[in-house]
Formats: structure tokens, C-alpha cells, sequence
């Protein structure tokens, strides 16, 4: 038995000094241990101050443009196949995760150009029209000064299994030049760690910028201690865990929270001729099969348009047949009795379905890796089971789908779309009123672009204050100088 | 109704246990009547490619989810005709309830009473007891009221009493009862909801009163708490139990019932949680996947499938969502399956489902 991989980061503090606790994943010989810091919450007070004090003295004093070069080489360094940090990952990710390692391999490089310096100033561009606000204070357009500041100190409390997704809070925190104290999601505690060990790495003086913690969901006295020293906490996760946590959050502090959310796709005639619709439904079993599901824009339900030459239950076939195929190139993972049985209640419902009325069948044997339900009359949006479970329906328009969805606003966010320009301009706008927050291409559901307003949200700006110095300040000033002048008489 | 089934039936269950064969041959032949009788069954196999000539023992045959007694009419007789309809309490969908259809109550009683006596009675005749549930006048459509009423009928003394009714607990006659067989030395019997028994508890340790009930007495709890009160763990409950009316753990008795079954399930005490569950002769159960239906390899979790031969006119398998691990003697109940907690962002259907509920 090896031992146990560590995970956190710690500034300041031996390993001696905290207590650890094993996280077991995987089985049989992908079995993997990860330990996972447990530290006082005096020690958890401390650690942030720490953080605090090192971010006001090394980040702070850095330009936006600085801090785009220090991530792109950390960046760089986990897309370089020989780089011992990314084969670490590679290493560690699909056990814990239980993801089939090349879909982590391709979904990791896809993911990570998302943080390069071209994307990051974009990123940047998104949120401030003139980056240079986040270093100085700039002229404001109406008149006065404005400079922004991002938080003394951040805390991520992140969730999920979706391998590296705290990078994305990671990287806003560090371009709003914040301390950062982040919570490993005990589901993937690897890749936070080694991305903070990287940064590092690439640049020492950060090391004392960010700390990685653990502690366990519900443990009060520890998220209390940091959420005290926090200015502004960011939170993932379901709603459950989302409200727990803003319950501990001062008035005063600034909360941001990004609940769960439910994906779905629209096929308009256009994309179902007998050329493009198998196309189509390669790129929406893509949608289906990356992260088996488990991320928040991926998609749960289909909504296709009756009147092509191909129909919508030819649709749900070409899906069917695509995840068959897609099955053997990224075999979905092993599933825990909890996910089969959830899979399996989605199934049953499904089944029982197509028993009470024909509109309903299941297609796929029940020891096939992957479900499709179809149904020739529009079914409400519901999530299903996961794991590549999926449910096509048939609708006659796709604004049909509008009524369907707009009920469930607070859990809509990506909708995977194929439709001539008309129809997509169009919808875009309907959509956008039901509550939907990002309308993107089949086969893009996953990996939204750089810069993206996640829940429609300014990831940025969300974080920074405003400093403003009004023109009647300048003027004032101007008064008050050696060189001014007396009125004239 | 067919009497010849219901009539083999009943010297089956009244035989003193069965070989392999025996089991298969009863259970097969329920199979085919209910494929060829039952609509929904029927479909239900072809959708599986199950037709009784590829059925060759119980384990073959299709296991419906419970959930299909809420979605279907499981029954091989018209509905209508059914002498007694047994309902679920409709915890998981409070809407819909699901139901199981009885032409005759003489195999469920028969179950019912064969193998409470062997479990429970254990070769006492009858007994003085205490009912912590409503009557079955109160509750005409709960498989459980009624299995109550039959225990206080046929193995209870005529003082017997419900210690519950619809409007709540009555406590105060109950524990006369309980003083009066400290006193006389006469064992007795309570039998109820597990979550009644929550009440009581706290009931009593309001007023700080504890019991030494004479040797032989005994405690029935079933159920769970299904947020009827305050979740107790078993070690907790079963001390508590066993320390509030001096009852051995040995004695503190669970059975293990569902509206979709005709037959109960019980352990031999609680000594030691979990307990080791088991059913009679005509009941058989494994542990499923509950994607694939197979038997999942012996000391692994899986889904609980039962094959109960008392079920002759729904159907006689059923998947259950509680989760079960395969033991010496039967097998232990480690809870229910519930959806998996998500651990994506992905919205996870429990979430979805308490959000639309509020």
C-alpha cells in the first residue's frame, strides 16, 4: 500500500502542525488514497490572515497584466505533455473522479486553453472596458477617477467532481489580485492543490497568496473562523449546501452563490435533414457523454422539431446509436449503488411510462451503458438520472419548449442549440426571458467560452469594489494647490 | 379469482418449509398466470424479452419496481373485484399512491399469521398487547393497520388496546397497562410504528418514567420514522427501547413489511444492529443491481428483490428501493437508496423534486 497523496496548500504551516484525514476513491487497483488537511479553526483564523497579509504585499502590487503572464505559465506548464505537474493530474484525476482517462486528457486541454494569455485578457476585456482600472485609477468617462479592488481576502467553497473546475474561481480571484482561501470539494480534492503548488512554483511570492483547505461539509466552527476573516465568499453547490452556508455569512460580506443547474438542447428542422442530422446527434451525444452529465451546463433533455426529413424518434436513434459508440471510446465509469439506483428510477419512470400510453419508450437494453427515452409529445424538463441517460421528445415548434422550461428559471442555464440564424436570433430571445443564461452550439454545451458570464453573471466584476474619485473631489483639490490661483476679483 | 391457485397456495404456505424445486415450481407457475392475466405485467416482460419459456427459476423472473404500483394495475382479477385494496402511505410521492390489489384475504392472513407466530409468538399463544398505530377502522386502506388488527384478533388478550388513534397518543391507559404487568408478572406485547415508538419515548422521558416489564414481553417496531419524527439511529432506538421498558434487545423485534408484499419479513432481535432479516419459507429475496437486475456478487450493497408467493394475484417479484447486504440467514437492511447526492453541478433529481414541491 502506497501512501496517501496529499492534498491542500498551506502556507506557513508544517505537516506536523494539522491534522489529516484519508479520502479513499477508485477500486480495486485504481484505488487511490488522498489525505486532506484538518485544521483548528484558530489555525484556519490564522492561515487567512496570513494569506491577507501576503496578498496586500505580492499581488496586489502586481499590474493585471503580470498576473495574466504568472497564471499563462502555469497554464502553459500543465498543457506541456513532459511536465511532471499535468502527469500528475493525469495520473491522479481519472481515479478520482472515475472518468475515463483520455475523456479527462481531452477535456483537461480543452478546458486549460480557456486560461491562456490571449483568453485571459479577453476574459479581463469582458468585465472592464479599460483593464487598467484593476491597477490604477483611471480617468472615468464621466468625469472624476475610478479604480477597481478586488477582495482582501476570497473564499471559494468549492463543490463537484468535474475534474479542475475550481480553476475557473481560482483564476477571477487571482485577476482581481484577491487572497485566496479555497475549500477542496471532498469529491476532487487533487486538482486545486496541485494548481496552487504550480503557481507557486512559477511565481514564489504567490505561494503565500493562496492556501487550500478542507474541512467537512457542516462543520460550522471552521467555515465560521474563515468566513469571519472573508470579504467576499463564493459558493458552489446545491441549493441545500448554498443556503447552510450564506446562513454563516455576515450582512456586510459579500456573497455570491452558483446553485446547480440543468442543461437542455433544441433541434429545429434545419439541423434534421438526412445530411446534417446525424451529425447533429454525434454532437449532442458529446454533450451527453462529457463529464457522464455531472456538469452544470451539461444537457438532460432534447427537444426536437417535428417536419424534417428526419424525424425526432429517427433523432433519438442516431443519439442512441452514437452513445452505443461513443461507449466504446470513453466507457462511462463505474457507477456507486446510489447512481445506478438513481439511473435506474429515471429508467423505471420511463418505463412505466411507455406501459401506461404509447408516447413513451425506452430505448437501450437496461445493461447498456447509456439510456434514451423517447417521447412524441413534449415532456416537461426534469433532470434525469445521469449517466448518460437522456430524454428526447418531439415538439411541433420549439417555442413549445418555452412553457416547458420557464417554470424552472432559477435552474436554467445552458441550452445547446441547432437552428438556422433566424431561428436561433429569435429564440435567443425567448429563451433569454425564460431564464436562460447561455445559448451555445451541440458539442459546445461543455466548455463554455472564455469569458462567459457564468449564470449570467460578471465573474469579475461581481468581485471588485469600485473606488471612485468624483470630479468635485479634482476640482476641490485643484482649489487647494500650490499653483492655484486666486479667482480674480 | 382462481381457488385451485389459491387453495395450493394455502397448503404451501401451510407446509413446513420447501425444498429449492418446490419454491421454483410454485413460483414459475405464478408466473405464467400473471403474464398471461396481468396487461401491464405482460408488457412489462416484453419490454424485458422475459416470456415464460425463458424463465427457469425465481431469480429469472422480471422484478417490477415498486413505482409501478403507483403508475399501473398490477392485478390479474378486474380491480374493482378485489376484496380489500391496500394502499402505500404515499411518503416518497405524496400524491400518488400506490396499490395492491387482493381478491381474497385468505393467503395474506394466512401469511400473516403462519409466520408472526413463528417470528413473533414464538410459540406463546396470546398475549397481552399494545397497539401504537390506528385502527384498521381508522386506516381501512393500511396494509399494516390491518396487520395489527389480525395480531390483536388472533394472538392478543381480549384486554388488549390501541394505545393510538388518529387524533395522537393516549398515553395514559397504556401506562396502566405497563404498570399493571409489572405487577402481575404477565408478559406482554407492544407492536407499532417505529416512529410511534419515537413518540412514546420522548413521552415518557418527559415524565421520567421507566418500566421492568415482566420476562417474556416483547416490543414489534416497523416501519422507520419516515419523517414522522426525529431520526433515531438504530443503536440508539433499540437502547432506548430496551433501557425505557426493560424489554431485552433480543426481544425488540423489526418487521419488515411493504404495502407491495402479502408476506413480512423479521429479524431475531436487535441485539446487535443491523439485524440479520429473513422471510418464511414462501418468500425468497436477493441483492440486485438496480440498473441490470442482477445479483450483485455475495457481500456487496445492492437493491432488495423479493419473490413472494403470497403475492398471487399482483405480481409476485419486486424491486424495492432499500438496500439490503446478503448475510449467513438472510440479509441486513442498510437503508433506502435514495437518488444520489449530486456530485456535479448538475442539478440531481431529489433537488429538483423538493424545489418543485416548494
Amino acid at each position: 500500500m502506497t501512501s496517501p497523496w496529499t492534498a491542500g496548500h498551506l502556507p506557513g504551516l508544517a505537516e506536523g502542525e494539522v491534522g489529516w484525514q484519508v479520502l479513499a476513491f477508485g477500486a480495486g487497483a485504481q484505488k487511490l488514497e488522498v489525505r486532506v488537511p484538518v485544521l483548528e479553526p484558530r489555525q484556519l483564523r490564522a492561515l487567512a490572515r496570513n494569506v491577507r497579509a501576503a496578498a496586500r504585499r505580492e499581488l496586489r502590487t502586481l499590474s493585471v497584466s503580470q498576473v495574466i503572464r504568472v497564471i499563462d505559465a502555469a497554464v502553459v506548464r500543465l498543457l506541456d505533455p513532459a511536465d511532471p505537474y499535468r502527469q500528475e493530474a493525469l495520473r491522479l484525476l481519472p481515479t478520482v473522479s472515475g472518468y475515463d482517462a483520455e475523456m479527462v486528457r481531452l477535456g483537461l486541454d480543452g478546458y486549460l486553453q480557456r486560461f491562456r494569455a490571449p483568453q485571459l485578457h479577453r476574459f479581463v476585456a469582458e468585465d472592464f472596458t479599460n483593464p487598467k482600472v484593476l491597477d490604477e485609477f483611471q480617468p472615468a468617462i464621466k468625469g472624476g477617477a475610478v479604480r477597481a479592488f478586488g477582495p482582501d481576502l476570497l473564499l471559494h467553497s468549492w463543490a463537484g467532481n468535474v475534474p479542475a473546475l475550481p480553476v475557473w474561481s481560482l483564476v477571477c480571484g487571482l485577476l482581481v489580485k484577491a487572497g485566496t482561501v479555497g475549500k477542496l470539494p471532498s469529491a476532487e480534492p487533487v486538482f486545486a492543490s496541485l494548481f496552487a503548488r504550480l503557481l507557486a512554483e512559477v511565481h514564489p511570492p504567490l505561494a503565500d497568496c493562496i492556501a487550500v483547505v478542507w474541512w467537512k461539509g457542516g462543520d460550522d466552527a471552521s467555515a465560521a473562523a474563515v468566513i469571519a476573516e472573508a470579504d467576499t465568499v463564493l459558493a458552489y453547490g446545491g441549493n441545500d449546501a448554498i443556503t447552510q452556508l450564506r446562513a454563516q455569512v455576515p450582512v456586510t460580506t459579500r456573497f455570491i452563490g452558483y446553485g446547480h443547474k440543468l442543461g437542455l438542447g433544441l433541434v429545429a428542422r434545419a439541423a434534421l435533414d438526412t445530411l446534417r442530422a446525424p451529425a447533429t446527434a454525434r454532437l449532442a451525444a458529446h454533450d451527453v457523454v462529457r463529464y457522464e452529465q455531472q456538469g452544470c451546463y451539461s444537457p438532460h433533455h432534447f427537444y426536437v422539431q417535428e417536419g424534417g426529413k428526419v424525424t425526432p424518434r429517427d433523432f433519438a436513434q442516431y443519439l442512441a446509436a452514437e452513445l452505443g459508440n461513443l461507449q466504446r471510446r470513453f466507457p462511462r465509469r463505474a457507477l456507486a449503488l446510489e447512481e445506478s439506483a438513481a439511473i435506474a428510477g429515471w429508467r423505471q419512470a420511463a418505463e412505466l411510462q411507455s406501459l401506461a400510453d404509447a408516447g413513451v419508450e425506452l430505448l437501450g437494453a437496461p445493461d447498456a451503458a447509456w439510456s434514451v427515452a423517447y417521447s412524441d409529445a413534449p415532456q416537461p424538463l426534469s433532470p434525469t438520472g445521469g449517466g448518460r441517460s437522456i430524454f428526447v421528445s418531439a415538439v411541433e415548434a420549439l417555442d413549445e419548449v418555452v412553457p416547458l422550461i420557464a417554470p424552472h428559471a432559477r435552474f436554467l442555464q445552458t441550452i445547446g442549440m441547432a437552428a438556422e440564424p433566424r431561428e436561433l436570433h429569435r429564440m435567443a430571445d425567448v429563451l433569454g426571458e425564460a431564464g436562460v443564461t447561455r445559448i451555445c452550439a451541440l458539442g459546445a454545451m461543455t466548455s463554455p467560452e472564455a469569458g462567459w458570464h457564468h449564470d449570467g453573471r460578471f465573474n469579475l466584476l461581481d468581485l471588485v469594489r469600485m473606488v471612485e474619485v468624483e470630479a468635485s473631489a479634482e476640482r476641490a483639490a485643484d482649489a487647494l494647490a500650490a499653483y492655484a490661483q486666486e479667482p480674480q476679483p | 379469482m382462481n381457488h385451485v391457485v389459491v387453495d395450493n397456495l394455502l397448503s404451501f404456505l401451510a407446509q413446513d418449509g420447501c425444498t429449492d424445486a418446490e419454491f421454483d415450481r410454485v413460483a414459475l407457475h405464478l408466473f405464467a398466470e400473471q403474464h398471461a392475466a396481468n396487461a401491464a405485467f405482460h408488457r412489462f416482460c416484453a419490454g424485458r424479452g422475459v416470456t415464460p419459456r425463458t424463465v427457469k427459476s425465481w431469480r429469472d423472473i422480471p422484478a417490477v419496481p415498486i413505482t409501478a404500483f403507483k403508475e399501473v394495475t398490477l392485478s390479474c382479477v378486474p380491480a374493482e373485484s378485489a376484496e380489500r385494496v391496500f394502499m402505500t402511505s404515499g411518503t416518497t410521492r405524496g400524491d400518488v399512491k400506490g396499490r395492491h390489489y387482493h381478491p381474497t384475504m385468505a393467503v395474506w392472513d394466512a401469511s400473516m399469521a403462519r409466520h408472526f407466530a413463528q417470528r413473533f409468538m414464538r410459540g406463546a399463544e396470546r398475549m397481552r398487547m399494545a397497539i401504537l398505530f390506528p385502527s384498521e377502522q381508522e386506516m381501512p386502506n393500511s396494509s399494516l393497520a390491518h396487520y395489527l388488527a389480525m395480531a390483536t384478533e388472533r394472538f392478543g388478550t381480549s384486554d388488549s388496546l390501541y394505545a393510538l388513534n388518529l387524533q395522537g397518543m393516549d398515553i395514559e391507559p397504556l401506562q396502566r397497562m405497563l404498570r399493571e404487568a409489572e405487577r402481575t408478572q404477565q408478559p406482554c406485547a407492544l407492536l407499532g410504528a417505529s416512529f410511534s415508538f419515537v413518540h412514546l419515548l420522548d413521552e415518557l422521558a418527559r415524565t421520567g418514567e421507566t418500566f421492568r416489564l415482566p420476562p417474556g414481553s416483547r416490543i414489534l417496531d416497523t416501519g422507520g420514522y419516515k419523517g414522522h419524527s426525529r431520526e433515531l439511529p438504530l443503536e440508539d432506538f433499540y437502547a432506548g427501547l430496551s433501557a425505557t421498558f426493560g424489554v431485552p434487545r433480543e426481544l425488540c423485534i423489526n418487521m419488515y413489511g411493504m404495502t407491495e408484499l402479502s408476506t413480512q419479513l423479521y429479524d431475531d432481535g436487535n441485539a446487535v444492529v443491523p439485524s440479520v432479516k429473513s422471510g418464511p419459507h414462501w418468500l425468497r429475496s436477493r441483492l440486485a443491481d438496480p440498473l441490470t437486475g442482477r445479483e450483485v456478487p455475495r457481500g456487496e450493497r445492492g437493491v432488495l428483490v423479493h419473490c413472494d408467493l403470497a403475492n398471487f394475484n399482483s405480481v409476485t417479484t419486486i424491486l424495492t428501493e432499500d438496500v439490503g447486504i446478503a448475510v449467513d440467514g438472510g440479509f441486513q437492511l442498510l437503508g433506502r437508496a435514495e437518488g444520489a447526492q449530486a456530485k456535479g453541478c448538475s442539478l440531481a433529481v431529489q433537488e429538483f423534486l423538493q424545489a418543485a414541491r416548494t
